[in-house]
């Protein structure tokens, strides 16, 4: 079954026949995490990097942050079973809604994958594979399945 | 939860001294990154996490009070603690940093000094600790 997620949201599964889903990455991240063996997976749409800027909204969606969205993603997925040492993590989006990166005055795609990267290195964990950058929208799927990550970028599809 | 630290002064010795305070000053101590002038300072904190930065003013290439001035512009650091270290003697100097909402400690300092303001902005002491490093663990 196709599960949508939405901007500042996230879901695990551990159903097999599901899909999960998140549409129109522009300088958004989307982190995909699946235990292979637990077959427990989920996907995260966050929206910037630091829950610092506004923590009331932090508190009442932690998931619109890397910094306080990604643990969540984690620790909900460990609830499922998962086990952090078996979690395969892909990362697609942060790009830049400039022509120009450098006319970009936020720069909010780099800072959200600069942000996730140094928070992963915290916590000692590598991202199998990633496509980030440039400047244009991104579809995320991740297959329950097989743990497989298809990215979709101006209708063509690549496997992540 | 444990602090990873930033020490930036243009002295190895004294690096390794406030290293040294802090890993004997009871707070929980993760990572200790360490730059000799605030150039070097902004490239770690680009690439690490860090949860508190003790900085020292007079350094070559870029000194302390730009660098604070760089993290306080910086969205993603801004509310990054700092402990400024220095031998700065100017009240008025010290004043104008203070207003950068910075703790600010003499050089020399005795290591219970030190200890105390880093207490001080950390909360720690009290269980109070703003900073949040904990939660993000995962």
């Amino acid at each position: 079954m196709k599960q949508v997620i939405g901007i500042a949201d996230m879901k695990i599964s551990t159903k097999a026949d599901d899909v999960l889903i998140t549409y129109a990455l522009g300088s958004c991240l989307g982190i995909t995490v699946y235990d292979p063996v637990a077959r427990v997976g989920g996907l995260i749409h966050i929206m910037l990097p630091v829950s610092t800027v506004n923590p009331a909204k932090a508190a009442a969606n932690p998931l619109m942050f890397v910094d306080t969205g990604v643990p969540e993603l984690f620790k909900a997925c460990y609830k499922a079973g998962a086990k952090k040492e078996r979690m395969v993590l892909k990362v697609a989006g942060g790009a830049s809604l400039q022509k120009n990166e450098d006319t970009d005055q936020f720069q909010i795609g780099k800072r959200n994958f600069i942000m996730l990267r140094k928070l992963l290195w915290k916590n000692n964990v590598l991202i199998k594979s990633f496509d980030v950058g440039e400047n244009f929208s991104r579809t995320m799927s991740l297959d329950m399945a097989t743990g497989e990550v298809v990215l979709k970028i101006n209708n063509k599809e690549t496997i992540l | 939860m444990s602090l990873n630290v930033l020490i930036v002064d243009d002295s190895a010795a004294m690096r390794s001294i406030i290293q040294k305070t802090l890993q004997i000053s009871g707070l929980e101590i993760g990572n200790v990154y360490q730059a000799k002038n605030g150039e070097e300072a902004l490239e770690m904190l680009e690439e690490n996490w860090v949860d508190l930065a003790l900085v020292d003013i007079n350094m070559p290439v870029m000194d302390g009070e730009t660098l604070i001035n760089r993290i306080r512009e910086n969205p993603d650091l801004s509310e990054l603690p700092i402990v400024v270290v220095s031998t700065e003697s100017s009240e008025a100097r010290i004043i104008q940093l203070r207003a950068k909402d910075v703790e600010f400690i003499h050089k020399p300092f005795a290591p219970e000094i030190l200890r105390e303001a880093v207490f001080q902005i950390t909360g720690v002491e009290h269980g109070t600790s703003t900073l949040s490093s904990g939660n993000f663990d995962f």
